[in-house]
């Protein structure tokens, strides 16, 4: 198990919320110190068996001190052998993750086995004139540092009693005694005086010990209990400062109104841990509240009925920019429907309000199950998190008002499209029908004006069509943006192959040449595609003069972008003109003498299109001998 | 004198005076409907050699659907002997990428189209070439 895990790690959705979050983190580290204090101990004992062993071979051989080297080393072995099975339960512990309580336990059979090997050794090593008494101390300070207070006591009155009754079944020979031939030499253990003073003053010894260890161990743990807290606040601080950034970047990554309200409702409960949260929006006539968003509440509270401002004076407070905390809601005037919160088991409340720009519009709402739940600290959070949800659903609001105004347009404008078009296209139609002599005989002046009617109106067409590619272009946004890959060549092909005749009707070399044998695709619509180079081939052959030339190649540039040129030996553009090149309804007067009709609009519509594609068109012309225009498109790269 | 039956589907009278003038110039015999459903009435009454289709009519896809009805019939259709029957589709010059669509056997099973305002000649051109003349 690592405490860490659960110390540092955020709340897990369907936790349940801890209350007393600090009292846990506390007991989460003691306990993860008594484990590990069990594993120490046990790599400890490995050291004292191995030690018992070599002590007892190192005095008998190098100091012939006359030891019983039999129990002393049956002793060491069996500390080693003890030590094995500990070993193993602990290892089994920790693979299974043991509850503490069998932690506990274990370390208490440890050191009472301990405690056993320690009284058997000072009794083969001379009994009450035993040096190994000394060791007694450390069995203390472990006791003192496993156990409470009082049972690290008990430990050490254990202790001296042992002593004490092993002093005294030898002193009345009821126990054999060991002399340590070589060591002492005057026996001292039938030495009332002797044995009374080691006596007394071990057990001063060993109760000072456990006292002065304990005290320590004592305040180690109250400072630790400090940390922990102050962990935990720490935790709680990031976590909420986590939220809020959470919050932020809910509004940035969703414009989708009920998304932004589910997440909110959601991430607010889970950091404030409590049990639920809601947002209820006023209705457009701000009279009511409607709930738009909630996490943890059951259907039927939700649906409690209708929050009306004029009888619910909590709603009315928090939406004159108040928090209102309210920490019993058996004792509170405040709300509408106080049973039915009570019967939801909620007993604490805290609202804050949702202001936009134009005023109220909501409350943010925390529930709690646990009266007197929420803290200032509380209340400073969720206004914060009030004051960037408010940012987010306004966002929301404005985006929602945006598409349905976009839908309104791009229908409006599919509506003109045919309202307009069909008039003009059926007029023209009867026209030709006339003219066509489908409806008797013409005469020619007759047909001369027809023909100057339809000359007009096909004029009145083209300005209808180019208006409409205009404005369907600006507020149409989304269908010109669903691009494909689109081929370059196949596109200009087939615009070029468009404008053979009318130039050949008038004498003109269209040549399109293809500087490149790669693929050339980029990411356009293939209408839009179309429409760039019609416009701007049809102005090439328009404003150049017979038996001029029109060139259209096609080529990769360094930086792998698509360039097209599209160039003319026709009239040019004069320097004045440049800049407004570009503009709606502009023509050049050059142009305009050259043609009297055009709309002004075939190189606005081909700007347009150009800076969609995400490419850039650039014009050179010298007036009187041609114009070359050069459009940059980037390609699709290979690997996608 | 050409005994071809022609019918028009079209919510325009106008539109239906232009196509009928030049057909019946050329001696076809010529069928009209004002809408969806009287097209469909007159399909199975007037068995016509082909059929020349308004694209918006009661609804923007309405001539779509119409030919669908007509050219994806099943063999339980009461539509199915005019499974080969062609189609000409009238449409607005220039439409918009909303509108896309071209002549596309899976797609729409129309034979040819034809761009508002109409051209006589080119509009008998097609006719003549559907009907194998």
């Amino acid at each position: 198990m690592d405490p860490s895990l659960r110390i540092y790690g955020n709340p897990q959705p369907g936790e349940t919320p801890n209350p007393g979050g600090a009292a846990t983190g506390h007991r989460v580290l003691i306990d993860e110190e008594l484990v590990e204090s069990v594993a120490w101990l046990i790599r400890l004992r490995w050291i004292a068996g191995i030690g018992v062993i070599l002590a007892t071979w190192f005095v008998s051989k190098a100091f012939r001190v006359q030891v019983p080297t039999q129990p002393l080393l049956v002793i060491g072995i069996g500390i080693l052998l003890y030590n094995i099975v500990f070993f193993l339960i602990e290892r089994r512990y920790k693979k299974t993750i043991a509850p503490i309580e069998s932690y506990r336990k274990l370390a208490f059979v440890q050191v009472g086995f301990d405690w056993l090997a320690m009284i058997l050794l000072i009794h083969y090593s001379g009994g009450i004139e035993s040096p190994a008494i000394f060791f007694l101390i450390f069995h203390i300070i472990i006791a003192s540092i496993f156990f409470p207070q009082v049972t690290a006591f008990g430990f050490t009155i254990l202790a001296i009693v042992l002593l004490a009754l092993t002093a005294s079944l030898e002193y009345f020979s009821i126990l054999p005694h060991y002399a340590i031939g070589g060591y002492l030499d005057f026996p001292l253990y039938r030495n009332s005086l002797y044995v009374t003073g080691i006596l007394v003053f071990f057990s001063c010894a060993a109760l000072i010990t456990a006292f002065l260890v304990t005290s320590i161990q004592k305040r180690m743990r109250q400072h630790e209990e400090e940390i922990v807290a102050l962990t935990e606040n720490l935790q709680i601080a990031t976590s909420r400062l986590q939220a809020l950034n959470d919050g932020a970047q809910a509004i940035s990554s969703s414009l989708e109104l009920q998304q932004v309200l589910d997440r909110l409702v959601k991430n607010t409960s889970e950091v404030m841990g409590v049990r639920a949260c809601s947002i209820r929006l006023l209705t457009k006539t701000g009279e009511r509240l409607e709930p738009v968003a909630v996490f943890g509440l059951s259907q039927n509270y939700i649906k409690k009925g209708p929050i009306e401002l004029e009888n619910n004076p909590l709603a009315r407070e928090v939406l004159a920019g108040r928090i209102v905390n309210i920490p019993d809601i058996t004792n509170t005037s405040l709300l509408q429907y106080p049973d039915w919160a009570l019967h939801e088991g909620i007993n604490a409340m805290l609202s804050a309000p949702l202001t936009g720009k134009n005023g109220p519009m909501g409350i943010l709402r925390a529930y709690s199950d646990e009266q007197n739940w929420f803290t200032p600290d509380d209340e400073i959070f969720l206004a914060a998190i009030a004051a960037q949800g408010s940012i987010a659903i306004e966002n929301a609001l404005a985006y929602q008002a945006v598409e349905a105004l976009d839908a309104t347009k791009t229908n409006f404008i599919r509506t003109i499209t045919h309202e307009l078009r069909s008039p003009v296209s059926v007029t023209r139609s009867l026209l030709r029908t006339i003219t066509a002599g489908y409806s008797g005989e013409v005469n020619e002046q007759q047909k001369d004006l027809i023909d100057r009617a339809i000359r007009r109106i096909d004029f009145l067409q083209k300005l209808i069509d180019d208006l409409l590619d205009l404005a369907a272009g600006k507020a149409d946004l989304k269908s010109h943006e669903a691009t494909e890959p689109v081929s370059l060549e196949e596109i200009l092909q087939r615009v070029v192959d468009r404008f053979a005749a009318p130039a050949k009707e008038k004498g003109q070399a269209l040549d399109w040449e293809l500087q490149t044998d790669q693929p050339c695709m980029v990411m356009a619509s293939p209408e839009g595609l179309d429409r760039i180079f019609n416009n701007l081939i049809s102005n090439a052959v328009k404003y150049t003069p017979r038996e001029g030339k029109v060139t259209v190649t096609l080529s990769r540039s360094d930086d792998d972008d698509a360039r097209i040129v599209v160039e003319d030996t026709g009239i040019g553009i004069p320097e004045e003109a440049m800049e407004h090149l570009f503009e709606e309804f502009y023509r050049a007067p050059n142009a305009k003498e050259f043609e009297r009709e055009g709309t002004g609009l075939g190189l606005t519509i081909v700007k347009d299109l150009v800076t969609r594609f995400g490419g850039r068109i650039t014009v050179h012309s010298t007036p009187g001998a041609g114009t070359r225009f050069t459009v940059s498109l980037p390609l699709v790269s290979e690997k996608t | 004198m050409n005994t071809k039956r022609i019918l028009l589907v079209d919510d325009d009278p106008d539109i239906r005076l232009t196509v009928r003038l030049p057909l019946e110039a050329a001696g076809y015999q010529v069928f009209e409907a004002a809408n969806f459903a009287d097209g469909q009435t007159a399909v199975r009454k007037v068995k016509p050699d082909l059929i020349v289709l308004d694209v918006m009519m009661d609804t923007t896809t309405a001539g779509f659907q119409f030919a669908l009805d007509l050219h994806n019939a099943g063999p339980d259709s009461e539509f199915k002997e005019f499974k080969e029957t062609p189609i000409i589709m009238l449409t607005a010059i220039h439409t918009t990428t909303t509108m896309r669509f071209g002549p596309d056997s899976d797609y729409l099973p129309v034979q040819e189209f034809l761009e508002k305002p109409v051209e006589p000649d080119v509009l008998l051109s097609k006719v003549r070439k559907l009907l194998g003349e």
